[in-house]
């Protein structure tokens, strides 16, 4: 029963790596920047949730608000942020975006205190029983099913939408796609609004599991969406996903099997090391 | 023997690139490779040079079984190459690219590395090079002010600057001029000299039957004919699989 | 004059950590999103000889090389991963050797290792002994980039295949910028150890990392001069902001963002564009 029980925390952990991190991917996928200030998203969208749901008492009105106003902000970010710093190294884009991130997170603690916020109401706390005495809160499965739900999307709009399509001829090769009439300016926003909406519905989900949002939510998410998306092969989206799930996997049992060895990001960290050192291109081929 | 392939074969998942050749090359041979497109010429000469390891088979060079070598360690003892794709390190001018061939040599292993400080000799002997190729007035510029003709100059001038026994061309002569090829076919035949080999990768049939006096044939990976130019033009084989490529 | 002492010492330590990164990721084009666990590293087992009787001054050695060594197997890790799958594989190292420390009693787990003797020749002995340790290894640095192991580096950190084609043994130089990189960053964490005399894991997180790995690319990647000047700026701006206590780490976040933006080669580049112009 324990492993059983051990698994499902483990499909929960994942399924929010796994919408953090899929945001990621379809950034790092256009433009092949690793954008840590990502993480600073993360936890603004847990802060709209909570707020938001403090003032009107409706959840679904929160997670709308949390991931439009979020996306906007992510195509703000890439415009003023990013777009000049294109055709520079890389680790100029990943340094700017860590000042960034050091930035967001203290701007967090200065306008909403340095204590964190809770919802006054903690809207689906109630266990359901899955049978055999395995249990589960409403919100843990809120938040597989949300999982399920964007993935569904994202997987709907890449193959059978003319912008999905643009999407992934621009992440192919962004020259053959311009010089087919593909507007890039365009797909690049969409990339980043989709990929920062994204990330505000995992905060609002982190949130609603523990009923707590504060300024530095953001510091595993950082680190740990890199690791991710690396892991997953760097761009691709079923690599992320899978990589998600396993990683969420491997901290559930080995913090109860290796705890007294290792503590859970060295956990998670050790799982990738070996795994790149068999596959140093990740687990799946970009793409 | 200089160098000796022996059955070697390359696949790359379902595609067999390189078929069981076998190739022997002597001291001061100039050999021509040529073949219809996707013949794999340019994946015997990455086995050759250590960029692919063969599926199976063997590589020879100066009779020291080579094939699990890396290609830095082959460059060392004696081999250079020049690719299709012209790769020169774009953050150094033209004659410090040759000058990095011309020590490394001897300074491709960290020690000597470390201890020594002067690289002018080298640098002089880059500049010396670049004149021999031709493009002496752009030794002091990067290669991303160079047209392409230059960069594929440096290419050979990077490959002579180490000194090599053996010399692999991949299309030197591709998206070169009619006049500007004959100069550079030229200039690759005078460089076989009694103790320096050159393989030249060609689509330009018209050069290679100049200049190279043996020409080995392959098409879709498979070995048709090597021998004299004359001979192996006559060979209604090699006449069939390049009128098919002509058809095109 | 205390507190001066204090502040230069903060300064040297940290430009030594900045220039032994600058070793692997500014000459040899290496990413290293970790290098606080060689900074660490050195910093335990300098501070487990010393509280074991021994002088600071032969506790370097040891804690150079127990991160040298360490270093060079991370190195071979970076002859199989590249760009940034090596950034993150380094950065895994770091969490694994802070989530091993944290579980490890005998280096005082997450409590960490207080009481660390103060050095034998006062507050000016230490700022000297780091002086002349960050200045030692700038001179070093500054020699090997002039060399022509700094050539050889410098072909790697351009495009490594084809270096590979012009004879440059590749995985060797890079073992050897991971193994110098990773000593020096094993003597800075050492002699910060005995600066600061309390060390614990949090003391060597991905901040640490991040920090640093932001002063050499804020100072320009590669340049000896602007990455020391960078580190030596970067590392006490916080004590300086202190006035504002509130805003430091907004303004330092902003700061490290606005270099980038404005001056995306750092500090030399800033420079060497400054000087361009008043020709
Ligand atoms: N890295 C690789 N992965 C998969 N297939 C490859 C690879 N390199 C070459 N091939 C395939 O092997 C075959 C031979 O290619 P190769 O480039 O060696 O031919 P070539 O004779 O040099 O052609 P060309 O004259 O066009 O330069 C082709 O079918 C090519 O698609
Ligand atoms: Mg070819």
């Amino acid at each position: 029963m324990l492993a059983l029980d051990l698994l499902l925390q483990g499909v929960v952990q994942g399924a929010i790596y796994a919408l953090i991190a899929l945001g990621l991917t379809l950034i790092y996928g256009l433009l092949r920047i690793l954008h840590v200030a990502h993480a600073a998203l993360f936890t603004l969208g847990g802060y709209i949730g909570v707020i938001v749901t403090n003032e009107t008492g409706s959840l679904p009105l929160a997670l709308i608000v949390a991931m439009v106003s979020v996306g906007l902000l992510g195509i703000v970010i890439y415009r003023l942020a990013y777009k000049p710093l294109l055709d520079q190294s890389p680790l100029v884009a990943l340094i700017a975006s860590i000042g960034l991130f050091i930035a967001f997170e203290e701007v967090f603690r200065l306008v909403f205190g340095s204590y964190g916020l809770s919802f006054e109401n903690p809207p689906l706390r109630t266990q359901v029983n899955l049978g055999g005495g395995l249990l589960i809160s409403h919100s843990k499965l809120l938040v597989i099913g949300m999982a399920i739900i964007m993935l569904s999307i994202l997987a709907w709009l890449s193959t059978r939408t003319r912008t999905g399509i643009a999407w992934k001829a621009t992440v192919t090769d962004s020259q053959i796609a311009s010089s087919f009439g593909i507007n890039i300016e365009r797909v690049r926003y969409l990339n980043f609004f989709i990929g920062s909406a994204l990330a505000a519905a995992a905060g609002v989900m982190v949130a609603l599991l523990t009923n707590l949002v504060e300024p530095t939510m953001g510091a595993v998410a950082s680190y740990k969406a890199l690791a991710i998306i690396v892991l997953g092969g760097l761009g691709s989206v079923r690599g992320t996903l899978v990589a998600a799930i396993a990683i969420g996997i491997v901290e559930s049992f080995g913090t109860v099997y290796v705890g007294h060895i290792l503590d859970r990001d060295a956990l998670a960290f050790a799982f990738l090391v070996i795994a790149l050192m068999i596959r140093p291109q990740g687990l799946f081929k970009a793409g | 023997m200089l160098l000796s392939v022996s059955n070697v074969t390359v696949q790359f998942g379902g595609v067999t690139a390189v078929a069981d050749l076998s190739l022997q090359v002597d001291r001061g041979e100039l050999i021509g490779i040529i073949g219809p497109n996707g013949a794999g010429k340019t994946t015997l000469m990455r086995v050759i040079s250590g960029l692919v390891r063969p599926t199976s088979g063997s590589i020879l060079l100066n009779g020291q079984d080579v094939t699990g070598w890396t290609i830095d360690r082959r460059v060392r003892s004696g081999l250079a190459l020049a690719q299709q794709i012209v790769k020169p390190l774009a953050t150094f001018t033209l004659a410090e690219n040759v000058a990095l061939a011309c020590g490394s040599r001897r300074m491709g292993s960290p020690w000597q590395a470390m201890t020594t400080v002067n690289r002018n000799a080298e640098l002089q002997r880059g500049r010396e090079l670049l004149e021999l190729v031709g493009i002496a007035a752009a030794a002091d510029d990067y290669p991303s002010a160079v047209p392409l003709g230059h960069l594929k100059c440096l290419e050979l001038a990077r490959a002579l600057a180490l000194e090599p026994e053996l010399i692999l061309l991949d299309e030197p002569l591709a998206g070169l001029n009619q006049a500007e090829a004959a100069q550079m076919a030229d200039r690759i035949a005078s460089l076989v000299t009694e103790s320096r080999s050159i393989i030249l990768i060609e689509h330009n049939l018209r050069e290679v039957i100049r200049i190279c006096p043996k020409l080995f044939v392959q098409d879709q990976g498979r070995y048709l004919d090597f021998g004299v130019t004359e001979k192996v033009m006559a060979n209604p084989k090699v006449r069939t699989a390049y009128l098919g490529e002509g058809a095109i | 004059m205390a507190y001066e002492v204090i502040l230069l010492t903060t300064m040297a330590i940290t430009v030594l950590f900045a220039l032994s990164l600058n070793v692997i990721t500014g000459f040899c084009g290496q990413v290293s999103l970790g290098h606080a666990a060689f900074y660490g590293i050195g910093a335990y087992v300098g501070a487990m000889l010393t509280k074991g009787g021994w002088p600071l001054l032969m506790a370097l050695l040891p804690a150079a090389g127990v991160a040298g060594l360490i270093g060079f197997f991370v190195g071979l890790m970076s002859l199989r991963v590249r760009h940034d799958f090596l950034a993150i594989t380094t950065m895994g190292i770091a969490f694994l050797f802070v989530g091993f420390v944290r579980k490890q009693e005998w280096l005082g787990g997450e409590i960490g290792i207080s009481g660390i003797p103060a050095f034998g020749f006062g507050r000016i002995g230490l700022l000297v002994v780091a002086l002349a340790c960050a200045g030692l290894f700038a001179a070093v640095t500054i020699y090997l980039k002039r060399s022509w192991m700094g050539f050889g580096f410098d072909s790697i950190a351009d495009d490594e295949d084809t270096a590979r084609i012009l004879g440059i043994d590749v995985p060797r130089f890079k073992l050897w910028a991971f193994v110098i990189g990773t000593a020096g960053a094993g003597v800075a964490g050492a002699l910060y150890a005995h600066h600061v005399r309390y060390i614990g894991p949090d003391s060597f997180g991905f901040v640490e990392s991040v920090t640093v790995l932001a002063m050499v690319i804020i100072g320009g990647i590669g340049s000896v001069w602007a990455v020391a000047l960078a580190a030596a700026v970067l590392s006490v701006l916080p004590l300086w902001f202190q006035f504002i206590d509130d805003y430091k780490l907004l303004i330092y976040g902003l700061l490290v963002f606005a270099v980038m933006r404005f001056s995306p080669n750092g500090i030399a580049g800033a420079l060497q564009s400054f000087r361009r112009r008043l020709r």
